[in-house]
């Protein structure tokens, strides 16, 4: 009777006004705040906190997702000093990730291909 | 983008229903993500709505329509669109405009079967005895999607049924449904898994001390070769020293008998270990087993590119957050 939607869990609630990503700045300490990703989960909590923390810029990065049933996490930034905002780490954090994806992409397309050619066999499946 | 890492990939194994491969030169992060994306967020077909028209066998029309669910739906594209996954060719039916439901967001699945109808078919020595409705006996109206029976070959030819079986039927009942699959992940229901196994393991660095494997017996030394129950540990014929086995990575399961047993051969008690099996920590030994809905390989480059459009607008969202 009063189950969620199955689809609350990936799909952004557009009717009351849902947004991917929000940020709000820390109100006590300088160059920090939190992003609150709607829709997200470990998946990519984990992947940005520790790209960030490998950023000299971060002075801490971390993440949580509050409750298993909700759907959404937090991530807190805090930067080394006022010249870079935690906007600007995350971007560039996700933008490393982004390449780094790209090239596994194209590693996995080659290295596939040639264990193809290799091995010689014809990989279609029977059915 | 000073942080950028450029991992490699070794592959170690395909067959159409199983890949092995080492992904090294990144972060567990990255190796956690590509997993956690291959269970639960690569896009597969999967009956999602079943309209029964008659059913009188002994399943009732919900366990049925479970069961159906789970079949795995394999999306096998034309040939101008290989490599392709069913991503390209389908719609989420909730961003569809149409009103109900179209070819572009489902496939639908026909199944009539009657025991007294296909009973005088059989041969002498199966009349009578219990029919088993299958997979195979559901009817697409799209040849690209169709039910994954087996998952090879060697299978199909072991197997008693002919495919995934769905319900066993009796003298004078009757099943007669619509099965209409849609494309999901399985953030909304397992039964989207493409994946049955996707697990990574830790590469093993297995490193000997070699100025304190010196100081011991050679009694001693086969002592410690034989403690461990992997057997990851031989005796150096050129040397006299011990070294790793060749294979020593895959056959390690990181068991603690040799870190306690070499211990009691210490002279001092808080002299350095002889060997050390430590996890690496960007190094990772995947396996990725299919349900039979995709081949494997297809279901890495297909996690990859999930995780690609996600990053990217994930980036836009960020973005937009700047100007504000």
């Amino acid at each position: 009777m009063n189950a969620p939607e199955r689809s609350s869990a990936f799909l952004l609630d557009e009717d009351s006004g849902e947004q991917k990503c929000v940020y709000t700045a820390d109100t006590k300490v300088t160059n920090a705040g939190t992003f609150r990703l709607n829709k997200e989960d470990h998946t990519v909590g984990n992947l940005f906190r520790m790209q960030l923390l490998r950023d000299p810029n971060v002075r801490f990065a971390g993440y949580y997702c509050p409750h298993p049933l909700v759907h959404f996490i937090n991530l807190k930034i805090q930067t080394n000093n006022s010249t870079v905002a935690p906007v600007e780490v995350l971007g560039s954090a996700i933008e490393d990730l982004a390449n780094e994806t790209d090239h596994l992409i194209t590693q996995f397309q080659e290295s596939i291909e040639t264990w193809k050619r290799e091995n010689d066999t014809e990989m279609t499946s029977q059915f | 983008m000073p942080n950028q890492r450029f991992p490699k990939v070794q592959i170690l194994h395909i067959a159409p229903h199983e890949i092995k491969f080492i992904l090294s030169e990144t972060d567990v992060s990255v190796a956690n993500t590509l997993r956690r994306i291959m269970i639960a967020e690569v896009p597969t077909m999967a009956i999602d709505l079943v309209e029964f028209h008659a059913n009188t066998t002994v399943l009732n029309d919900e366990y049925i329509a479970h069961r159906l669910g789970l079949i795995p739906i394999r999306y096998q594209p034309p040939e101008s669109m290989k490599g392709e996954d069913c991503n390209g060719a389908f719609l989420p039916h909730r961003e569809c405009v149409c009103y109900e439901r179209c070819p572009r967001c489902s496939v639908e699945f026909e199944l009539d079967v009657s025991f007294d109808e296909v009973n005088p078919l059989r041969a002498e020595e199966e009349l009578m005895a219990p029919l088993t409705v299958s997979s195979q006996d559901l009817k697409t109206n799209n040849e690209s999607v169709i039910p994954a029976h087996f998952l090879s070959q060697d299978e199909q030819d072991e197997a008693q049924d002919a495919g995934v079986a769905i319900v066993k039927m009796g003298p004078g009942q009757k099943l007669k449904l619509k099965a209409i699959a849609r494309m999901g992940t399985a953030r909304e229901h397992a039964k989207w898994s493409p994946v049955a196994v996707a697990t990574y393991r830790f590469w093993p660095v297995i490193t000997i001390n070699e100025e304190q494997v010196a100081t011991l017996t050679m009694e001693q030394k086969q002592e410690l070769v034989d403690i461990c129950p992997d057997r990851i540990l031989e005796i150096d014929d050129l040397t006299g020293s011990i070294k790793a086995v060749e294979n020593a990575w895959e056959l390690s399961t990181y068991t603690e008998d040799i870190k306690f047993h070499q211990d009691s051969l210490k002279k001092r008690k808080e002299d350095d270990d002889f060997v050390r099996i430590e996890h690496s920590a960007d190094k990772f030994i995947f396996t990725v087993e299919s349900t039979g809905v995709m081949d494997a390989d297809e279901i890495v480059m297909s996690s990859l590119r999930v995780l690609k459009d996600r990053l990217n607008h994930l980036a836009q969202e960020v973005e937009n957050l700047k100007d504000m």
